[in-house]
């Protein structure tokens, strides 16, 4: 049974953007596709259109040979395409299983045995009856994959699936989606993360600004191939510089434990650490493992022993985040959009979301709002942040855009360390690329930064020092020199 | 043929004009509901809206139910748009009422300049401290304070019983379940001869503008306003939290004791059991049908106190109940928060094409 989905000329145009321009594609079951494009090159508009989410202003769509009218998710669904979004559709509060037969109009007895089959043949286990808001994200996106193949799919449509992962789920993601492949599925897998595509796929189709740009087998790409034709132009590759060794400490973490009361949290135990002026510590683990928390408790949401934390020869571990600016301290989290920013707001009231005194953003408590817009404008321009009005809502920012505001925020009081968090988390190459860049300048200052994130290359390439977090613990500090990546994952996966 | 679409960014133009659409739905089904009733819809409307304030004595009624209704509802929006759920207005009205009505009772018989004053401040305290108590079980213990403010309300409502049949009740007043008349030093002056509105509309205008100035030029507004986008933000920034919960607590039940100062020392000028039609609930519908915008809630409050006349009149002159204001004000809510998905989503017209 072959499956065989044909794009023909589909063109769909937003106010001020083509954001499918003429697209023609063809997919045949028996591969894996990827569609590689960076943030805002149409590849999600695309699929949007494969599944029905939107409608496009031209073109056709063929599912083996029969032109397909998708003018809603159903139609999707009734022309057997599935698709997994990258934020989960699921209901926290319900169960796995009420979650995963609450859009079909089967018997809950047969789909009961339909879903025990495909969790068996796949090898997932997931307790059907616990609320989903008890599984983790790779769990979670299992439940969504089985919700698609519950209607027994020709085409699955997997949207960045792997943003929100482990390193770990990622593996058995793809071993899942080998197998689906195998079984005459046709898949679709939409990522900007190069590495992925060339593991995982057979053939892959790059977009840029809307426009298809190659069609070509993974076997005649490469990683660098394939980032400049996402790109469009030839990607520097940026080096970092072995850092002076200084032994001038500035922050240092005693004995620090941290007990939550949510049991949806991970206690942090005996964690000790110093990081010298100058000095990119890396701070590597699977996601959930206590990053979340030990960011918090650095950047002051959660308040320690006043001894824990001494930095530049202060104890300050029972400063709130704002006094520990003063100290010069720094904080990028990984939520850019729950925590780091408010997008309902402007860009000029999120700069002012950092309250460093002699910044003179409030002064008698009153709003100075000239002295924000200053200070907004020049980060505009220091951090090459994609627009020049101010009064912008920071909604219309793109990820990367945001996230260099937020650094630019954070740095724009030249601060001796910054703590950032998964800082180029769904970020595209070519933000990821200034982000880090800029990172490497603030150490190049003889500033320092503590950088934990779940992206181990990020992590090799600008940390000196590596630490590894499992279940709360922080593994030795190792030189970043005599670290590999396979060394890590080992100790990601809780091993010595 | 109809469809509905998404809108990318909520219009600044459409934030104001639900509101208006709200009540303009409100005062089509109220017709319907009167026609069903079997009055003429047009005349019955005319009877509710229009007729209670077409004569002066009507207007200054008016300005006298706005004047809480305004009052209390600027101070809830200090609450609200810092994500806090203080429900219980109602209650630290009447707490406000009940201490500045003590110490007015205290005053019984004297004159001097500075009773008011000293009244009014009462009511602000008690007020104050009646709000506290949510707030700081919610800060100190994790209560849900939509549950302790809105159960405060009935237990402030049983001491302010207790007091004017017991305690308090005036020994000269043949057991009616109320307090003395207040002394004119006492009373709030009013400000026209023959009506009955007083100086505390001053007080409710005070409000706005300070409110105003607080919202969108202080720090502390700034930080009201992170806070009640995101929680998570205003940690990571380093507001103190607790500080802010108490502090705007403390506000909303200031002005909350204010309004029942307003009442108790305005038209009623004694404590008895019926201080307040609701004010302090109704607020809440004020405060959101004026989008918690300091002027939004000035003309929020005007549309919602026509309903209490209305009701009157139409008692009056139509024998209908005049808990039919409560279904208006029931009705205007009803609309503003189905209207509000105009806020997200368009309706477009569009032909049948092939």
């Amino acid at each position: 049974m072959n499956t065989n989905l044909k794009i023909s000329n589909v063109t769909k145009i937003y106010p001020g953007c083509v954001a499918n321009d003429n697209v023609s594609l063809e997919f045949n079951s028996g591969k894996i596709y990827a569609l590689l494009g960076e943030n805002g090159a149409g590849k999600s508009t695309l699929v949007k259109i494969l599944s029905g989410v939107i409608i496009p202003d031209e073109g056709k769509i063929y599912l083996n040979e029969n032109n397909l009218k998708l003018n809603s998710p159903l139609d999707a669904k009734k022309n057997d395409i599935g698709m997994v979004f990258q934020h989960f559709n699921l209901f926290e509060t319900l169960s796995v299983f009420e979650n995963l037969i609450i859009d079909s109009d089967e018997q809950r007895e047969s789909l009961r045995e339909k879903i025990d089959t495909i969790m068996k043949k796949y090898n997932f286990s997931i307790d059907l009856n616990i609320p989903v808001l008890n599984l983790s994200a790779g769990q979670k996106q299992k439940v969504e994959i089985i919700r698609c193949l519950i209607r027994s799919p020709k085409v699955l449509i997997m949207d960045e699936p792997t943003s929100v992962l482990t390193e770990q789920e990622t593996s058995e993601l793809f071993l899942s989606l080998k197998k689906f492949s195998e079984e005459g599925i046709l898949i679709i897998y939409i990522t900007h993360k190069l590495k992925e595509v060339m593991q995982l796929c057979d053939e892959v189709a790059v977009m840029r600004r809307g426009k298809l740009v190659s069609v070509s087998e993974i076997k005649n790409e490469n990683v660098e191939s394939l980032a400049n034709k996402m790109v469009g132009q030839n990607l520097k590759t940026i080096k970092k510089k072995k850092a002076k060794t200084s032994s001038d400490q500035l922050i240092k973490i005693t004995n620090l434990n941290f007990t939550s009361e949510d049991p949806f949290e991970t206690n942090l135990i005996d964690i000790n650490f110093s990081v010298n002026r100058g000095e990119c510590l890396g701070i590597a683990g699977i996601s959930g493992n206590g990053q979340s928390e030990l960011f918090r408790v650095l950047s002051g949401e959660i308040i320690s022993e006043k001894n824990s934390i001494e930095f530049n020869n202060n104890y300050i571990g029972d400063l709130n985040p704002q006094e520990r600016r003063e100290y010069l301290m720094a904080f990028s989290p990984e939520d850019r959009l729950e925590q780091a920013a408010i997008p309902q707001m402007k860009i000029f009231e999120n700069v002012a979301l950092n309250n460093f005194k002699s910044s003179n953003f409030f002064n008698n408590g009153l709003i100075n709002e000239n002295k924000i817009k200053e200070h907004s404008k020049k980060i505009i321009s220091d951090f090459n942040v994609n627009t020049d009005n101010i009064e912008l809502k920071s909604q219309f920012l793109s990820g990367g855009n945001l996230q260099k505001l937020i650094i630019g925020r954070e740095l724009i009081t030249s601060p001796d360390l910054l703590i950032c968090f998964n800082p180029t988390w769904g970020l595209d190459v070519g933000a990821i690329n200034y982000i880090h860049e800029t990172l490497i300048k603030i150490n190049e200052q003889n500033k320092s930064i503590i950088l934990i994130s779940t992206d181990t290359d990020e992590l090799l390439k600008l940390s000196d020092k590596i630490s590894v977090i499992h279940k709360g613990k922080l593994s030795k500090i190792m030189n970043a020199e005599e670290v590999t990546s396979e060394k890590l994952g080992i100790l990601m996966g809780g091993a010595d | 043929m109809i469809k509905i679409v998404k809108r990318d960014q909520p219009s600044r133009a459409i934030f104001f004009f639900t509101p208006v659409l709200a009540i303009f739905l409100t005062l089509v089904a109220g017709g319907l509901i009167f026609f069903i009733l079997g009055f003429k819809p047009f005349e019955a409307l005319k009877f509710f809206f229009i007729v209670p304030i077409a004569d002066k004595y009507g207007f200054s009624e008016l300005l006298l139910k706005a004047t809480p209704l305004c009052l209390i509802a600027i101070g809830l929006s200090f609450c609200f748009k810092s994500n806090n759920w203080n429900i219980g207005a109602e209650g630290q009205l009447t707490f406000g009422a009940i201490v500045s009505g003590g110490v007015a009772l205290l005053f019984y018989e004297q004159e001097g300049f500075y009773i008011l004053p000293i009244v009014i401040l009462a009511g602000a305290i008690g007020g104050m401290l009646y709000a506290s108590i949510p707030a700081i079980l919610k800060t100190y213990f994790n209560t849900n304070e939509i549950l302790v403010s809105l159960m405060l309300v009935y237990v402030s409502k049983l001491i302010l019983d207790y007091l004017v049949v017991g305690p308090w009740s005036n020994p000269e007043g043949f057991n009616f379940p109320e307090t003395r008349q207040f002394s004119e030093s006492a009373k709030l002056p009013l400000l026209f001869e023959g009506l009955r509105i007083h100086a505390g509309i001053f007080l409710a205008l005070a409000a706005v503008v300070i409110s105003w100035f607080v919202f969108y030029k202080t720090y502390l507004g700034f930080q009201m306003k992170v806070s009640g986008f995101s929680l998570k933000t205003a940690k990571y920034a380093g507001y103190k939290g607790k500080k802010m919960i108490i502090l705007v607590f403390l506000i909303s039940g200031a002005c909350a004791g204010l309004a029942g100062v307003g009442e108790i020392t305005g038209p009623i000028g004694q404590l008895h059991r019926e201080i307040s039609p609701d004010y302090g609930f109704t607020a809440i519908i004020v405060a959101f049908l004026g989008r918690l915008h300091p002027v939004g809630i000035i003309f929020a409050s005007l549309v919602v106190a026509i309903t209490y006349l209305g009701a009157e009149t139409a008692q009056i002159f139509m024998q209908i109940p005049k808990y039919t204001g409560q279904v208006f004000q029931g009705m205007i809510l009803f609309f503003l928060l189905a209207s509000d998905y105009l806020l997200f989503f368009k309706i477009k017209f569009i032909g049948l094409k092939k």
